[in-house]
């Protein structure tokens, strides 16, 4: 696990007691998980207040205040996106001066958001429309002004989809026979099957 | 039309609105799906001999249910359902996080809609196949159902 000049220039700002005392710091680790796994989607109107508003932060000197942010933000992010374990993260905050406690602080922080980082790391990315739900409607059709006493079940399907990106898209729908629905069924079955063997293996 | 006229020897419009009546007669007859005797009475008022009503009455039988399949398209739809094909993937990786073990259902769709077919390409996960699989189940279930039977029986 690598980090970028930058970021390491950030830690060791970080890990001077005289520029970033006890407190302050651990202000900091917890202003930096929240920045990133409170409500990522929000956007800003949402939030009452900046995150790095905390009491604990005033006396920083702004500059230093949002680059070591950045890089804090920037170790977090990294050690989520390779899933380094606690060796990897410490070898990495060894090379930036940090003393054992403040690595110690940060790992713990870590291992206590590591799920839900990994979370939101897994979810971003390109993928095609997702299905997340299905409403199915049974009608009898009786006649229509073309073509009367057509009597036969029809089947309206909609599947509910969502967007990587924007996260909603409007619904798939289609109508189908009966037959046409066992047909439809009957693959999803095959895949669902399929889906077990292979969990098996 | 113009065929016609120089083989039984008789005007264009005539040819015309011959042709157009008898589109008339069997586009409404196959439309209503009207029964032979009411067919056989419909006809009768022509004025007709036997053996030409006899034809008619023939060509309606043979020819309504092609009819009523081509009227069928004329209907306001929505896309239909033509078939489907799925895929099963693992993901391994992505740019914002590795070491990763996702199993990931894609799907193809095909659907017809007015003479185009679509095809979309979709993807789910494992729980939310069996959710469709169960929803689409109770979907089929209910066709079989007393309620069902009974509207169908009673709509003839």
């Amino acid at each position: 696990m690598e980090l970028s000049a930058y970021a390491q220039g950030g830690w060791r700002l970080l890990g001077d007691p005289r520029r970033f005392p006890r407190r302050p710091y651990a202000a900091l680790l917890r202003a930096a998980f929240r920045s990133l796994l409170d409500h990522p989607h929000a956007g800003l109107g949402k939030a009452d207040s900046f995150v790095l508003d905390d009491p604990d932060l005033k006396d920083i000197d702004p500059t230093v205040l949002k680059h070591c942010h950045a890089a804090a933000a920037t170790c977090i992010l990294e050690a989520g996106k390779h899933k380094a374990d606690i060796a990897a993260i410490s070898t990495c905050l060894e090379d930036c001066k940090l003393d054992k406690e403040r690595i110690e602080q940060f790992c713990t922080e870590y291992q206590k958001n590591k799920d839900a980082l990994e979370i939101l790391l897994g979810s971003i990315g390109r993928s095609p429309l997702h299905i997340t739900d299905v409403s199915w409607r049974l009608e009898y059709q009786i006649k229509s002004n073309q073509l009367h006493k057509t009597y036969q079940p029809s089947y309206l399907v909609t599947l509910n989809v969502e967007n990587s990106d924007s996260g909603s898209h409007p619904d798939v729908s289609f109508s189908c026979t009966m037959e046409q629905l066992q047909d439809l069924v009957g693959k999803l079955k095959d895949a669902a099957k399929s889906l077990e063997r292979a969990t098996q293996m | 039309c113009a065929f016609f006229t120089g083989k039984l020897n008789i005007g264009v419009d005539t040819v015309q609105h011959g042709v157009e009546g008898l589109t008339y007669l069997l586009t409404e007859s196959s439309k209503l799906m009207i029964s032979e005797i009411d067919f056989q009475d419909s006809i009768h008022v022509l004025g007709f001999s036997d053996e030409l009503n006899q034809l008619l009455l023939q060509l309606y039988l043979d020819n309504r249910r092609e009819i009523r399949s081509i009227l069928s398209e004329l209907v306001p739809k929505l896309p239909s359902y033509h078939s489907l094909e799925w895929r099963l993937d693992v993901q391994l990786a992505s740019r914002s996080l590795r070491q990763q073990i996702k199993p990931v259902v894609t799907l193809k769709l095909h659907l017809n809609q007015n003479e185009d077919q679509t095809a979309q390409v979709l993807q789910t996960d494992p729980s939310t196949l069996l959710h469709l699989i169960q929803q689409l189940e109770q979907a089929l279930g209910e066709m079989k159902t007393n309620h069902c039977r009974r509207i169908v029986r009673n709509m003839k």
